[in-house]
């Protein structure tokens, strides 16, 4: 039997295989699986690679994920408050910074992999791996020092801070932030993660001017990821989209893998990449709560056809909110592997 | 070129590069030349919003940080006019914002209050995670025709403490056709009809364009 490993190696190497690696970003239905609630089901690294394992046989996608949820790194570099709701993402309700001042205070931690905050991500690591390592990519989340600010103060506070606010002080804190990815993404690497999801909305022109990605967004993403280099590395911008930036982005860091945002241009994108790296095509999964069976099965097939030609291609997902109908995932994972078979096999 | 057509291109332009010193030196340099501070106001901070709003209706890609230098311009020259104008303005109307319970994105909230402050729009900020009754009770208490529920995720755009719940309140109250709703936020940005699904009168693309829907939504109340 073909694994998600392999699905994987195929669509990087251009190679053909019994069909499109499909990538399923499922998180908080973990809890759903396990019948627990949000927050105590990512209270433990136990549940969350045991609900990750569940749910990778049920649905037979092809990733597991690492992630519990994003406000995670803001608590390595201090955050005690998360809001838990019953139906959504944890939110971080207390932000680290909130003077100036709190930014000279900020202290990175040595070292990432002993960090109490840490510790729950490290055994659902080493359970994943044990489990289904080699066989099914393993994926970890991890946020770009252009945006984890935003983790850190509000995005309000944020673009205050790197659109009017001093010069010095916004560097610092992306210094600051660099350093904290650099010495996470290793951790991750080090704990068995395949996949380093490389998230940067600020990497995005929907986010900032080209001006400003090219002055700023740009070389702190060479300060992030050239020193470990971007093996396994995946671009995203959280949704936004990316095509108009594809190119610089490559030229600068060789990134592999482009992570479209559902409303990107599939095949615009395919032909920016033009063979050189592997782009995921990501469906709009906030209209999967809502659409009926037909509308999400020609949603696939639109995704599939517009980039599976020419190969180097993975159908994805979004940010698969809980209330996706468990009936709708089935139908456009069914769909994907349906339209995503691949013809030579 | 009409000397009032000069400043607003130049302010135009300054704001499509998220240049706020360059658009603020345009407007002292027009005050110093003689020119009102309701026209810069009126004639060239109010069209420099609708100029954006046409232009991203025409698929111009205006990114977050031209909508957020927009309304932090609009905010700054307006309260440096306001002082100044011959005669204090009237409200054009009355709105309560926030993010719905749950909730703390705090960003396009802000960039809508900065629009609405240049249309003489009187806004009451709730700030994040405010509960339906209050954004209710709040509104009545300002007497706003509007109330503006900010959401940046799905569980709190379509859950049942969010816009769903104001809006049932609403009709508790005998308010429903008084007090209008609006709503935005990335759930809205990739499902556009999903303020539909959760009962609001009509939601904004964005920031910038929210003012405009929410000085529309005033008239009809009036």
């Amino acid at each position: 039997m073909i694994t998600g490993m392999e699905r994987l190696a195929a669509a990087i190497n251009g190679q053909a295989s019994d069909r499109i690696p499909v990538f399923c970003n499922m998180s908080d239905q973990g809890s759903r699986e396990l019948g627990m609630s949000i927050e105590e089901y990512f209270s433990r690294g136990e549940y969350v690679a045991e609900a990750q394992l569940k749910m990778r046989e049920k649905y037979g996608y092809d990733n597991l994920w690492s992630l519990f949820y994003v406000g995670k790194e803001a608590e390595l570099l201090g955050c005690r408050k998360i809001l838990f709701a019953k139906d959504g993402p944890p939110n971080v309700q207390d932000f680290v910074i909130k003077t100036y001042d709190d930014i000279h205070k900020l202290v990175v931690p040595e070292n990432i992999a002993g960090h109490p905050a840490f510790q729950e991500e490290l055994q659902c690591l080493r359970i994943l791996k044990g489990e289904a390592g080699g066989k099914y990519p393993i994926c970890a989340y991890v946020t770009a020092s252009m945006t984890l600010p935003a983790l850190l103060m509000g995005m309000e506070k944020w673009l205050e801070l790197l659109l009017i606010g001093p010069v010095a002080v916004r560097d610092e804190l992306l210094a600051k932030c660099s350093d904290f990815f650099r010495k996470e993404i290793l951790a991750y690497r080090e704990a068995g993660a395949d996949i380093l999801i490389y998230a940067n909305a600020f990497g995005s022109t929907d986010f900032v001017p080209m001006r400003i990605f090219r002055e700023v967004s740009v070389p702190w993403m060479e300060k992030d990821l050239n020193p470990g280099g971007t093996q396994g590395v995946v671009y995203y911008c959280g949704m936004a989209r990316l095509t108009a930036t594809i190119e610089e982005v490559f030229e600068k860091t060789g990134i592999g893998t482009y992570y479209l945002s559902p409303l990107d241009n599939i095949e615009q994108g395919k032909k920016i990449i033009a063979g050189r790296a592997l782009c995921g095509g990501v469906i709009n999964d906030i209209k999967l709560i809502d659409w009926s069976r037909d509308e999400i099965r020609n949603e696939v097939r639109r995704i599939i056809e517009a980039g599976m030609t020419g190969g180097r291609f993975l159908f994805g997902t979004g940010v698969m909110p809980y209330a996706i109908p468990e009936e709708n995932i089935r139908t456009m994972l069914e769909a994907a592997y349906e339209f995503g078979r691949c013809k030579s096999q | 070129m009409d000397p009032l057509q000069s400043i607003m291109k130049a302010y135009n332009e300054a704001l499509f590069d998220t240049d706020r010193d360059g658009a603020l030196k345009v407007v002292h340099e027009a005050v110093a030349a003689g020119v009102t501070p309701e026209d810069i106001v009126f004639k060239v901070v109010l069209p420099a919003m609708e100029s954006m709003i046409k232009s991203i209706s025409e698929d111009f890609d205006a990114n977050l940080a031209q909508h957020f230098m927009t309304a932090q311009i609009a905010t700054e020259v307006t309260e440096e006019m306001i002082p100044k104008f011959r005669a204090v303005p009237s409200v054009a109307g009355r709105v309560v914002i926030g993010t719905a319970q749950g909730d703390m994105h705090s960003l396009g909230k802000r960039i809508v209050i900065g629009c609405l402050k240049a249309r003489m729009i009187e806004v009451t900020d709730l700030g994040v995670n405010v509960s339906p009754e209050r954004f209710v009770d709040e509104a009545v208490a300002c007497n706003a025709g509007v109330i503006a529920i900010s959401a940046m995720m799905v569980h709190t755009a379509r859950g049942e403490n969010g816009c769903l719940r104001v809006r049932q309140l609403l009709k508790e109250r005998g308010l429903d056709t008084r007090i209008k709703i609006v709503v935005g936020g990335a759930p809205y940005h990739f499902a556009h009809d999903l303020y539909k699904v959760v009962q609001a009168d009509a939601w904004a693309e964005d920031g910038v364009t929210a003012g405009r829907v929410i000085e529309d939504l005033i008239r009809r109340v009036r």
